[in-house]
């Protein structure tokens, strides 16, 4: 009996080691691709053990490469900015739009309310392109194309269903009778909603905003179709990198290490949340 | 069942309870609205012959279009091509992560860290976790390239090649999206009641019998919803693609959404890309529409009522 | 400072919950809300409120209007049955909260918070959040809450329901004199009949949507409207025998369980079927006659006892209840004093003054007239 159980116990850890290996050694690879000069990349047998340098991510951040054909500029720090700017922004505008609206699916029972709310839902499940082509031929004649502001508004096409969803439950959850305490203390119903309403909403509210945060982070389409290359994030901005002639490989690598280490930094710390988050709610991790 | 909130004082404002809800989700009807006009707008497009390039051939056609559409061989090639990449994938990534969740079903640190770590692919753009698969599979450095020739495999040219770069992009897509499975699953597991179980170990009732009869119809739900989820998700899937290969070589990955974009943005068939997007959309829809039943129902499990 | 409500109304669904009901509470005075659980008590209080939104109708205070006022602006103080204490905030936070609302300085808040948390003995707890406190604990708190803010109109839902039992009777004894203090009108919602005639000005009945009676605890007392109200009143509760009054000089003769009693009822009842009340502790249990020369038998008691059976007797508090099975098996509950005479026959005898008569068909009680007393030699 005891021998079949040690025997599942390794063969359990086998797999499990296996499964570690095939889905963090693309992230470890790259991570170490990021430290080698063009030599170390292109060398075959591929080494495990480098001399590591930094030269390529001072490339990267101080935007001059230094090649045989002179010097070459790289942009890639604005794009970092510009994904930082979008994804805050986009975020921002969900919350603030998001929030009241959650509360109001959730302690009101409103005509066309339900309607609103499977609506905004639906979004998440629609091809993106099929609102994003028409809307780029619209930004252009309106003078949205390639702006901050235009991408910002059709971003809360991702981040407001997530928003909308993961709070509603939480303000669900939560008893009206302590929102009523504070009114019949005497605060008005704003100050309810602000000082009671909200806070009680928290942990909620901030497992969204982080989810929405790492889905507007990692979107490639909306900003493929409606941004040129000042305004691109750094999902769009990573792939032309790829494809403009005298790039070396180990800046390509830092560039990627640069664009997902803020979603796996917060992933990380919200990790708790996020099968709440991933699943709109329907199962609580 | 009467309302929940606390309007305001009506004294001085009378219209103001009544309003309320709808003022507080104004904005967000506004955003709603929004993105209705453009999707209006493709509706429009999908039965227009509208062509940018030659604009003065531009005018109604109606169902045209779609005959034009259903009788032309690239659309069905791209059907192919969408179906075939959603059933692998989706395939695989439900095998996988149940057995994965499965493994991973007990509370121990080990099982704990694993968690956590699975969560990395799926925090990864696709797009990038494209490009980081591209420079693996480089022919000339890439370390899958060099691991594949140890077995004898040599000149295995990945993306490059019309037979193997399907596998290539749904290997990423498997990458990236497995841990997926494997979250929603294993709360799912960890979420069943566990007294079943209990009397099945006190009646010695085999493992098999335990997992095919009372495991996987408890966790049905899960399955469904999670099954729908990227089956959604999947027959949409434009990232991985368009950052591998842009649909080539060839036209061996030209699914759905692919399609629609190289027809709008290098053939300018403004039209033509928006019926393409439309038959997309209303195969979405009907999925979605299963989709939320399942996972309203797991809603008010989670929540408790409705 | 006075309360007033017209014609209330509170329907779920079709489930109606108050029915046209009103209700006047004078300025300082207590008026007891009571009610079998679930009969709408709290409903009503929130309907006051104003956090009741299915609610219909009218509450003034001090003559004024306040039915389409929002709760913030009716300057009540509500403790609410399940606390609904803010959990983010410290005990002292939560009682601060009405003073607050107010912009009242926080010097005085201090003061205010700290003699209110004083006299509901949880000064020691001020600095602690909700969950750290025992259930007795949140509901003082609560308590505290609505009265720092010295409103007008107090609206207590239980709030000595889950205080545990040597506090709650402290605080039974404490409560009037807060009330009192506090000059508010008060409506104070509790399910024990004991508290309820102890705490009230008034007592206000509520069942079946409406109110049955609104008077003075004595007068629901001994003299309830109908067998509904009179049921709800006294543990263990009323015995209830059927029985058929027939008209006679000086009353209603009634029989029943062997007892012959001459009650000084109105005659309209002779010849219905009616019930006859008999709180138990009316009854007396004594030994039989043939005890002696010098038996005393309590004035007002109907005649010669009717020989029981003891077949049960069980404590209950400082009385013994018996359970006592007359002639053709009536069972009836007596409460008694002491111990009853054991081994013994033993006579049962019940005070007519006492005794109730309702109609059988309409629950209605049957009132009495005046009329001089017979003593019994």
């Amino acid at each position: 009996m005891e021998r079949s159980d040690t025997i599942w116990r390794v063969l359990r850890g086998l797999a499990l080691t296996l499964v570690i290996i095939f889905f963090l050694f693309p992230i470890f690879w790259i991570l170490l691709m990021s430290f080698e000069t063009n030599e170390q990349v292109l060398a075959i047998p591929p080494k495990l053990f480098i001399h590591p340098t930094l030269m390529n991510y001072v490339a990267l951040l101080s935007g001059k490469l230094q090649t045989a054909a002179g010097a070459l500029d790289i942009t890639f720090m604005r794009n970092l900015w510009n994904s930082v700017l979008l994804s805050v922004c986009s975020v921002a505008l969900s919350l603030v739009l998001g929030v009241p609206a959650a509360y109001a699916f959730a302690r009101f029972r409103f005509r066309g309310g339900e309607d609103i709310a499977f609506t905004l839902l639906s979004f998440r499940f629609a091809p993106p392109l099929l609102v994003l082509l028409p809307l780029s031929l619209y930004f252009q004649d309106i003078g949205l194309a390639n702006t901050y502001i235009g991408l910002i508004w059709v971003y809360q096409l991702i981040c407001l269903p997530l928003i909308l969803w993961i709070v509603r439950g939480y303000f669900e959850d939560a008893s009206p009778d302590v929102e009523y305490a504070y009114r019949v203390d005497g605060h008005s119903w704003w100050r309810a909603f602000t000082r009671i309403a909200i806070p009680l909403a928290g942990p909620g509210i901030a497992a969204a905003a982080l989810l929405s945060f790492i889905f507007a982070w990692n979107n490639f389409v909306f900003a493929l179709v409606l941004a040129s290359a000042d305004k691109q994030p750094v999902t769009v901005g990573a792939l032309a990198f790829v494809t403009a002639s005298g790039i070396q490989y180990g800046q390509i690598a830092a560039a990627i290490v640069l664009s997902i280490l803020p979603t796996l930094a917060l992933a990380l710390y919200a990790q708790r949340w996020l099968v709440e988050g991933l699943s709109l709610g329907a199962v609580k991790g | 069942m009467s309302d929940l909130a606390i309007r305001p004082a009506a004294s001085s404002r009378p219209w103001l309870p009544r309003l309320l809800p709808y003022l507080l989700s104004l904005p967000a009807l506004l955003v709603c609205i929004g993105i209705l006009i453009p999707f209006g707008t493709a509706v429009w497009y999908s039965l227009e012959r509208y062509n940018l390039a030659m604009p003065y051939t531009r005018g109604f056609i109606g169902v045209q279009q779609y005959i034009d559409l259903f009788t032309d061989p690239a659309f069905w090639h791209t059907v192919q091509v969408s179906l075939i990449y959603t059933a692998a994938t989706v395939g695989v990534e439900l095998l996988l992560g149940l057995g994965i969740a499965l493994l991973l079903r007990e509370r121990s640190r080990f099982n704990n860290f694993v968690s956590v770590a699975l969560l990395l692919p799926l925090m990864t753009a696709p797009a990038l976790a494209a490009l980081m698969w591209k420079l693996m599979t480089n022919p000339g450095f890439g370390v899958l390239s060099w691991v594949v020739s140890l077995f004898g495999i040599t000149n295995f040219k990945w993306a490059s090649s019309p037979s193997t770069a399907m596998l290539t992009v749904v290997l990423v897509d498997i990458w990236v999206y497995t841990p997926f499975m494997i979250i929603l699953l294993l709360a799912g597991l960890r979420s069943l009641p566990q007294q079943p179980f209990e009397a099945a170990r006190l009646d010695g009732v085999p493992p098999t019998f335990v997992f095919w009869r009372i495991t996987l119809p408890m966790l049905m739900p899960y399955i469904l919803t999670a099954t729908l989820f990227r089956v959604l998700d999947s027959i949409q899937q434009f990232d991985i693609i368009y950052a591998m290969t842009q649909g080539g070589p060839g036209d061996s990955l030209l699914v759905f959404q692919v399609s629609a974009y190289l027809n709008f943005f290098q053939y300018t068939n403004v039209g033509g890309s928006a019926a393409i997007l439309m038959v997309l959309w209303a195969i979405t829809y009907a999925l979605s529409n299963v989709f939320i039943k399942q996972w309203q129902k797991l809603r008010e499990r989670a929540h408790g009522t409705v | 400072m006075s309360l007033t409500i017209r014609n209330l109304h509170v329907a779920f669904r079709r489930n109606l919950v108050l029915d046209d009901v009103s209700l006047d509470v004078a300025p300082g005075e207590t008026l007891v809300l009571f009610g079998p659980s679930g009969v709408g008590k709290t409903v009503l209080l929130r309907a006051i409120a104003g956090v009741e939104p299915a609610a219909r109708g009218q509450v003034l205070i001090d003559g004024r209007d306040v039915s389409a006022l929002g709760p913030d602006r009716r300057d009540l103080g509500m403790a609410f049955q399940n606390f609904a204490l803010y959990p983010h905030l410290a005990a002292r936070e939560n009682i601060a909260s009405p003073l607050r609302a107010r912009g009242v300085a926080s010097a005085e808040i201090e003061a205010r918070v700290g003699r209110v948390a004083e006299l509901l003995r949880i000064s020691h707890v001020l600095d602690h959040p909700p969950r750290a406190l025992s259930n007795g604990q949140k509901q003082r708190t609560a308590l505290a809450r609505a009265l720092v803010g010295q409103p007008r109109v107090l609206l207590l839902d239980d709030p000595l329901r889950n205080v545990d039992a040597k506090l709650r009777y402290e605080m039974r004894l404490e409560l009037p004199r807060l009330l009192r203090a506090a000059e508010a009108a008060t409506i104070y919602v509790t399910q024990d009949y004991r508290e309820a005639m102890a705490l009230g000005d008034r007592i206000a009945v509520l069942h079946r949507a409406a109110i049955a009676q609104c008077d003075i605890p004595e007068a629901v007392y001994d003299a309830p409207v109908s067998v509904n109200v009179a049921r709800l009143f006294g543990d263990p509760p009323l015995n209830l025998l059927p029985c058929r009054p027939v008209a006679e000089a000086g009353g209603l003769r009634v029989e029943a369980a062997g007892l012959r009693l001459l009650l000084p009822a109105a005659r309209e009842a002779a010849g219905r079927d009616c019930l006859l009340g008999l709180r138990p502790e009316t009854i007396t249990v004594s030994r039989a006659a043939g005890g002696g020369a010098g038996t005393v038998r309590p004035a007002g008691a109907g005649g010669a006892g009717v020989p029981v059976e003891i077949v049960a007797a069980t404590p209950l508090h400082e009385r013994m209840v018996l359970l006592l099975r007359a002639a053709g098996g009536v069972e009836l509950l007596a409460s008694v004093l002491g111990e009853p005479p054991q081994g013994v026959p033993v006579v049962l005898q019940a005070d007519e003054q006492r005794a109730l008569l309702f109609d059988a068909e309409s629950g209605a009680r049957i009132p009495h007239v005046a009329r001089t007393l017979e003593v019994v030699a």
